[in-house]
């Protein structure tokens, strides 16, 4: 069940990615970010989805809204069941890609947010987790 | 948003493209193709983008945009990219992306102006 605080979106076709941008970006106006923010994390998004779409051709994006008592954010999980990053820390160097990018997906998504894990397997997949928080 | 929707009008000797406010990658290929056809047809030697209505300018779509720049200047063209939203600007910077030497302008009036001024120079923009 998708509401604005949690969900998830299978991305298939390139297509997805535009459909993926937007729930992103209802889910972080809702979580009440300001514009260059929203900006911020729709765009990290739009990198993430699209590294799913080309490196692995489908997968997943999941978001929810995170709560604790002194801050609230938002996380977003993209994860798909590709061929798996051999070398992450060569794919988190800005310049660096395998595909015919500007290899800026990750680091760049790095950058826009606020917290970034990567976990992948060869052979098994790549799972993607960002975070944004909203400072009070 | 369909390739059908881009807009390229002919004004003053200029070329104007309305750049859709959330395209997909082919939307953004597409673009890229009708704005060197648009420029070849009219024998344009200016070109202005404007992204005004732009929301999320990734490291896809810029890379286009800058590729195309490149293009209509090897044709002889000025490109001058007009109304980058602040929050763009603070995104694509921060994404690490750099628009190379391309011109720039805050809004489309601008653009222009700029494009109109090299010409009236007696340079060929």
């Amino acid at each position: 069940m998708n509401d604005l605080q949690q969900g998830e979106f299978p991305i298939e076709s390139e297509n997805d990615i535009v459909s993926a941008r937007r729930l992103v970006r209802n889910a972080a106006v809702a979580a009440g970010f300001g514009l260059t923010d929203v900006t911020r994390i729709v765009t990290a998004a739009s990198e993430l989805t699209r590294n799913i779409y080309v490196h692995a051709k489908s997968g997943v994006m999941r978001w929810r809204f995170l709560k604790s008592e002194s801050k609230v954010g938002l996380e977003l999980t993209f994860e798909d069941s590709g061929l798996g990053i051999p070398n992450v820390a060569k794919a988190m160097e800005a310049g660096y890609s395998t595909g015919n990018g500007l290899g800026m997906g990750l680091p760049g998504a790095k950058r826009l947010t606020d917290e970034m894990t990567v976990h992948s397997e060869v052979g098994k997949g790549t799972t993607v987790v960002v975070r944004k928080w909203l400072t009070k | 948003m369909s390739a059908e929707s881009i807009s390229v009008i002919k004004l003053r000797g200029l070329l104007l493209v309305t750049v859709p406010a959330d395209p997909d990658d082919r939307t953004v290929s597409a673009l890229q193709e009708r704005v060197l056809e648009a420029m070849a047809e009219h024998e344009s030697g200016g070109l202005v983008l404007d992204i005004s209505t732009v929301q999320t300018l990734d490291s896809f779509f810029a890379r286009t945009v800058v590729e195309t720049v490149q293009m209509v200047s090897l044709m002889g063209g000025r490109t001058v990219l007009a109304g980058m939203r602040a929050n763009v600007a603070v995104t694509v910077t921060q994404l690490g992306l750099s628009m190379g030497n391309t011109l720039t302008a805050l809004d489309v009036d601008r653009a222009i102006d700029m494009l109109n001024a090299e010409a009236s120079k007696g340079l060929r923009v």
